[in-house]
């Protein structure tokens, strides 16, 4: 990771969808800036452009135009294949459904990054201990994902997420499918390994347990951020949306805005 | 490697009863080939056998100039030495004997009627010795022996158009070496089948000395070479082809494949009625092994996606299927073997006939043969099928747009 760089730059990035013959605009002239060892939440309705932004970050989605840099590089620039080895060696990711391989055990699924990234099987078996460690898992290690509660597969998730040391870790909605004492167990976990490992976390949700412990929210309304916060002090002041009133944001949560970039 | 083939070998088990119903398919398309295959392996080992035991022999010797011209007069092409060719031939490894031969024709007749015949002349006690004992329907064979009695065999057809049997007399005529016309007259000793009826129709059979005595020579057509296993043939006539062209008259030899006109007629034709199956099940195993191979692939798009977001190479997905789809051909393929050799066991044991073939008058054994080479083959043929099945799915699996893929319900 680059200490001089932020860890992601959003440049006035804008994604269009076709619709029959038409366009559907889920992000619309979008800009953040993230710094390392951040943990973010991008708050906001359902079709707010939350999941849409987190794959353009993900570079699972390319915009229709912006930039986007992650770590310093420009990912418009780089061939299929640069970007699928960005992917596989700066960014982790935490789905809403888990998304685990169901034939592999939960430490076969950890172990998985780091097998495509040709890491020693010596190697993999430390590290996938040491990630299950982390998420409290190490006695699941050889239980397949139907065995385990769905609390346990975000774990694994996240474990997964982090066991080849990403510089950032993406979650889409990671506690939508979390009963409150697991989602409180994984926002709990997700938190500590920002502090511990200084591990930069960007996550979606509209799930008021998670942005209670966020020091930094961006809401999205209609593809375009409408409030940047941080817990420093005061309260979350709106930003171009209107229908996002200052009273809303008061009501959820006490911030300062840090940024706010509307084209 | 090891977990990716072990993520593979988990994958084609995942699913388990499509798994066993693809198993079935191409385990079945296996055995019904080992099944047909195995059929015709014992059809053609059948036929082979008996085309060599009805007298082709496993090699034939004769002189170089048979083969460069027609004979002017009868045996002008002969062999002379033959004793001697005879003696070296018969004294080498796998060689069970070796049988001079005339073969001639002419006409025979009881009298009233006349027929024309297709004569073979033989030496009986080493024919006998040989394994080469005609299939006799009744009466009994020629003696080496006989007295002064000219003893025949004539073919079911033969005694049916002339009107004789066992006992009976018949004249035959033919042309001498000379190009004169002689004749004798035989007692027919035994009548025979050879399971061919147009040879039946024509077919006799007198003794060496009777026939030589007939047209007036001392020569023979050519030397049929007995072995102990019809596999021994190529050694053997590797070994003798150099020597042959050693003698004073020189002399070539046939294998009996090259002069089994019938065996290998009947061998081509079934062989195409083989390949064709092949190819019908390899298609059917390539057809339904793609819309399997598809489902598997929608059902996984988003774990697909999942491994992509996680920056698996679009070509470990390609190989991920294929490799799956190639364990799927060999488990496939396993069954298959073990389902069409049970099979062929019960078959054989169960002692069915099938009606005679054309031509022949004798109910065929529905036996099969266990194959190796045609396990094998058949095994090939289905991994390479669901290989070649899985290139389209997996393609399409590697081509998935990652975002669209995680958001597949």
């Amino acid at each position: 990771m680059n200490a001089s760089n932020p860890i992601v730059q959003v440049e006035s990035v804008t994604r269009k969808f076709p619709l029959d013959h038409s366009f559907v605009t889920a992000l619309d002239h979008t800009s953040l800036v993230v710094e390392p060892g951040e943990f973010l939440a991008i708050a906001g309705p359902s079709g707010s452009g939350k999941s849409t932004l987190l794959n353009l970050i993900g570079c699972i989605d390319k915009p229709t135009s912006g930039r986007i840099l992650i770590d310093g590089i420009d990912t418009g620039a780089l061939s299929p294949a640069r970007t699928t080895q960005l992917r596989r060696e700066k960014i982790g990711f935490v789905f809403q459904t888990f998304n685990l391989i169901p034939v592999f055990t939960a430490a076969e699924n950890v172990e998985f990054p780091l097998l495509v990234q040709g890491v020693s099987p010596a190697e993999r078996r430390t590290r996938v201990a040491e990630a299950l460690e982390s998420v409290g898992l190490a006695a699941r290690a050889h239980h397949r994902p139907d065995l385990l509660s769905g609390g346990e597969r975000q774990r694994v998730a996240v474990a997964r997420a982090i066991v080849h040391r990403p510089a950032l870790v993406l979650a889409d909605e990671p506690t939508a499918n979390l009963d409150t004492r697991n989602a409180t167990q994984l926002i709990e976990l997700m938190r500590g390994l920002n502090h511990r490992l200084g591990l930069t976390f960007i996550f979606s949700t509209h799930d008021q347990r998670l942005l209670e412990h966020t020091p930094r929210i961006v809401r999205l309304t209609d593809g375009q951020v409408v409030s940047d916060t941080h817990e420093t002090s005061g309260a979350a002041i709106p930003l171009a949306d209107p229908a996002f009133t200052p009273a809303q944001i008061e009501g959820e949560r006490h911030g300062q805005v840090l940024a706010a970039r509307i084209s | 490697m090891g977990k990716f083939l072990l993520l593979a070998f988990r994958n084609v088990f995942r699913n388990r009863r499509r798994t066993v119903m693809t198993l079935l398919m191409v385990g079945g398309g296996v055995a019904g080939l080992l099944m047909v295959g195995g059929f015709f392996a014992f059809m053609f080992h059948g036929l082979r056998e008996s085309t060599i035991r009805n007298g082709l022999g496993h090699i034939q010797i004769f002189t170089a100039e048979h083969f460069q011209r027609d004979e002017v007069h009868v045996l002008d092409t002969g062999i002379g030495n033959w004793r001697q060719v005879a003696a070296s031939v018969g004294s080498g490894p796998h060689v069970r004997g070796v049988a001079p031969r005339i073969e001639f024709y002419g006409m025979l007749s009881n009298g009233v009627k006349s027929s024309v015949f297709m004569g073979s002349a033989v030496q009986p006690d080493i024919e006998s010795s040989m394994g080469f004992s005609p299939h006799l329907v009744s009466g009994q064979d020629l003696r080496t022996n006989s007295g002064g009695e000219v003893e025949a065999l004539v073919g079911t057809g033969v005694a049916k158009s002339m009107s004789v049997k066992v006992g009976d007399g018949l004249t035959i005529l033919a042309v001498t070496a000379d190009g004169a016309l002689n004749g004798i007259d035989v007692q027919i000793v035994g009548i025979v089948s050879t399971g061919i009826k147009d040879l039946d129709d024509r077919y006799l059979r007198i003794t060496l000395p009777s026939a030589q005595r007939l047209l007036q020579t001392d020569r023979v057509t050519n030397l049929v070479v007995g072995l102990d296993n019809t596999d021994n043939t190529d050694i053997v006539a590797a070994r003798l082809a150099p020597e042959l062209g050693h003698f004073a008259q020189p002399m070539v030899l046939r294998k009996w494949i090259e002069l089994a006109a019938y065996y290998n007629q009947v061998r081509t034709l079934f062989s195409g009625i083989f390949l064709f199956l092949g190819v019908i099940v390899f298609f059917m195993v390539l057809m339904a092994s793609v819309n399997t191979l598809l489902m598997a692939m929608f059902e996984r798009t988003r774990e697909i996606g999942t491994m992509l977001a996680m920056g698996t190479p679009r070509s470990w997905i390609i190989a991920l299927f294929m490799v799956e789809a190639t364990l799927t051909g060999v488990f496939g393929a396993i069954a298959g073997v073990l389902i069409g050799n049970l099979l062929g066991v019960a078959l054989n044991l169960s002692g069915l006939h099938l009606p005679p073939p054309p031509g022949t008058d004798v109910p065929m054994a529905f036996k099969v043969l266990h194959v190796p080479s045609l396990m094998i083959g058949s095994s090939v043929l289905v991994v390479l099928s669901l290989a070649l099945a899985s290139i389209l799915p997996a393609i399409r699996a590697s081509r998935l747009q990652i975002a669209e893929a995680l958001a597949h319900v």
